[in-house]
């Protein structure tokens, strides 16, 4: 089957294996080899990739906040294209999203916040 | 085999009957209720043919709205980011939640509105338990409960028809302002008012939220006709309503030469014809139909953000398992809450922000069409050439319209 890497891939809704959403496809990583054609490595899931597509010294300051949080933070989030598979409109990941820095921030606001009100 | 199949019809027409009551009670809010009353006030039945363009143009949104969620099993703002990409995606993402915040405090403005002419307690008194209301439903129901409870509630607002059809109108002259014509005076706000009630009528976040409730109730392609069912007929009951209060605006206020200034003034819509009982179901219907609009834009914004950048999103799901969606709600009643603590006026919230809608609608409207018309997402169930003429000639129009009529408006004033 063709596969179109900007109209399928990109900026595609995630699921993880248990069905959770785990961000969209922020950035498509390619390999450039010699003599062969380019090959697709990872995919990126981060503010710091999508920010990127906009401005690049936008996509800096926040990796320099985002350093801030964790040893493996300011970096974008990647994920082996071999991990990925296509399924209906989402693309699933051979993966579990709480196993990954994509829902950090979801999981923050979960614990500091929402949890803490009633009747959550 | 024959049992489920009857089952299943019998399931579909049910869904048809409570759709059709949820439009119903659900079309109206302070935006349709003022825009309607003060077209009927200052031009008598003249503007009949701006609810109409309004009401027709909404109808096809929502039926293509829920097609393309019935077939593709996506929502709107989730195939808009896939399709066009983050770098146009944010240009809606934007102006639709710009422009739906100020709806979103008129409609709070108005539900506070409704709790001051019912208990005389001023107005900004009420910004804070109103928003406390609201964010309490969404926190802790689900989305059936949201959409069939408060619009069975809704249904109060028929007593605008009850009332319109006492008034005894002038049938007529209201057939006859269904074609467009000009007015000898005036005509810089004449312009004015057909574009607020264009906006009120076609608002973006209405469509919007049917989308996300179609994928929630886990429609597919076998919901086509159900949906256009829904559609054809609530629209066309919906705009029934909004008719009725313009024509008790024509009857009560316009042959007096009396305007529509302040949010006081809307209960002689109802009350000289129907007296105390009358004004306390037209409180009623300003108070839940208000309640009813800002549950529904608070969900359809958090719901736009959320599908955008893939985050878990649910009203059926606790908030704990979708803490990005329900902190975004909350924090929209919030903001949207200030305009009224500060006290501002809800009618002129409502006047700016239906104006705005209009003059936004294509950024939201053509982005759609295209999605509607790509066979990837729809499969054979892609727009027919009526529903794209249509929907792209009154968005347009109605953004034209606002362009010129909105700078005159402010000029006059």
């Amino acid at each position: 089957m063709r596969i179109h890497l900007v109209s399928h891939v990109l900026d595609k809704q995630l699921v993880d294996r248990d069905g959770e959403n785990a961000g969209r496809v922020d950035g498509i990583v390619l390999e450039l080899r010699d003599d062969k054609p380019p090959l697709v490595t990872y995919l990126e899931v981060s503010p710091i990739t999508l920010l990127s597509r906009f401005n690049r010294r936008l996509a800096e300051w926040y990796a320099r906040k985002d350093r801030k949080f964790g040893e493996k933070r300011g970096v974008p989030f990647r994920i082996p294209w071999s991990r990925v598979t296509q399924h209906g409109p989402t693309l699933d990941l051979d993966l579990g999203v709480e196993s990954t820095p994509i829902n950090a921030f979801e999981d923050w606001l979960r614990v500091k916040i929402v949890e803490r009100i009633p009747g959550s | 085999m024959v049992t489920t199949r009857n089952d299943s019809r019998l399931k579909k027409l049910t869904q048809v009957a409570l759709g059709i009551v949820t439009s119903v009670g659900g079309f109206l809010e302070i935006g349709s209720i003022t825009t309607a009353a003060q077209a009927g006030a200052a031009f008598g039945y003249q503007l009949v043919w701006s609810l109409l363009l309004g009401t027709v143009c909404v109808a096809f949104l929502v039926e293509m709205s829920g097609r393309f969620a019935a077939c593709s099993t996506c929502t709107i703002p989730d195939a808009m980011r896939e399709r066009f990409g983050i770098n146009f995606f944010v240009i809606p993402l934007v102006v639709m939640l710009g422009v739906s915040l100020l709806v979103l405090a008129a409609e709070i403005g108005g539900t506070a509105a409704a709790l001051e002419l019912a208990t005389g307690i001023a107005l900004p008194v009420w910004a804070i338990p109103v928003a406390l209301l609201a964010w309490g439903l969404l926190w802790r129901a689900t989305f059936s409960v949201i959409e069939n409870g408060v619009s069975l509630l809704g249904l109060v607002t028929i007593v605008f028809v009850v009332a319109a059809v006492k008034a005894h109108p002038d049938y007529g002259a209201a057939a006859r302002g269904l074609v467009p014509t000009l007015p000898s005076t005036n005509k810089a706000h004449y312009w004015f008012v057909a574009v607020s009630v264009l906006g009120a009528s076609i608002s973006p976040y209405l469509y919007y939220f049917y989308s996300s409730g179609a994928v929630e109730e886990k429609w597919d392609a076998s919901y086509v006709g159900v949906n256009r069912a829904i559609a054809a007929i609530g629209m066309s009951f919906g705009g029934f309503l909004s008719a009725a209060v313009l024509v008790l605006g024509a009857v009560l206020f316009h042959p007096f030469g009396k305007d529509i200034k302040d949010y006081h003034d809307l209960t002689q819509l109802v009350t000289p014809i129907l007296g105390r009982p009358g004004f306390w179901l037209f409180v009623a219907s300003l108070g839940i139909a208000c309640l009813g609009a800002t549950l529904e834009i608070a969900l359809a914004l958090a719901y736009l953000v959320a599908q955008g950048f893939g985050w878990n999103w649910g009203e059926s799901l606790p908030p704990k398992k979708d803490a990005r969606f329900s902190v975004t709600y909350t924090a929209l009643i919030a903001v949207a809450s200030l305009f009224t603590l500060v006290g501002l006026d809800p009618l002129k919230l409502t006047a700016i922000s239906m104006a705005l809608t209009a003059a936004s609608l294509p950024v939201g409207v053509f982005p759609f069409l295209i999605l509607m018309n790509d066979e990837s997402y729809l499969g054979e169930h892609t727009n027919g050439r009526i529903g794209n003429a249509v929907v792209l000639g009154i968005s347009a129009v109605a953004a034209v319209l606002a362009a010129v009529s909105i700078p005159l408006e402010v000029i006059g004033s």
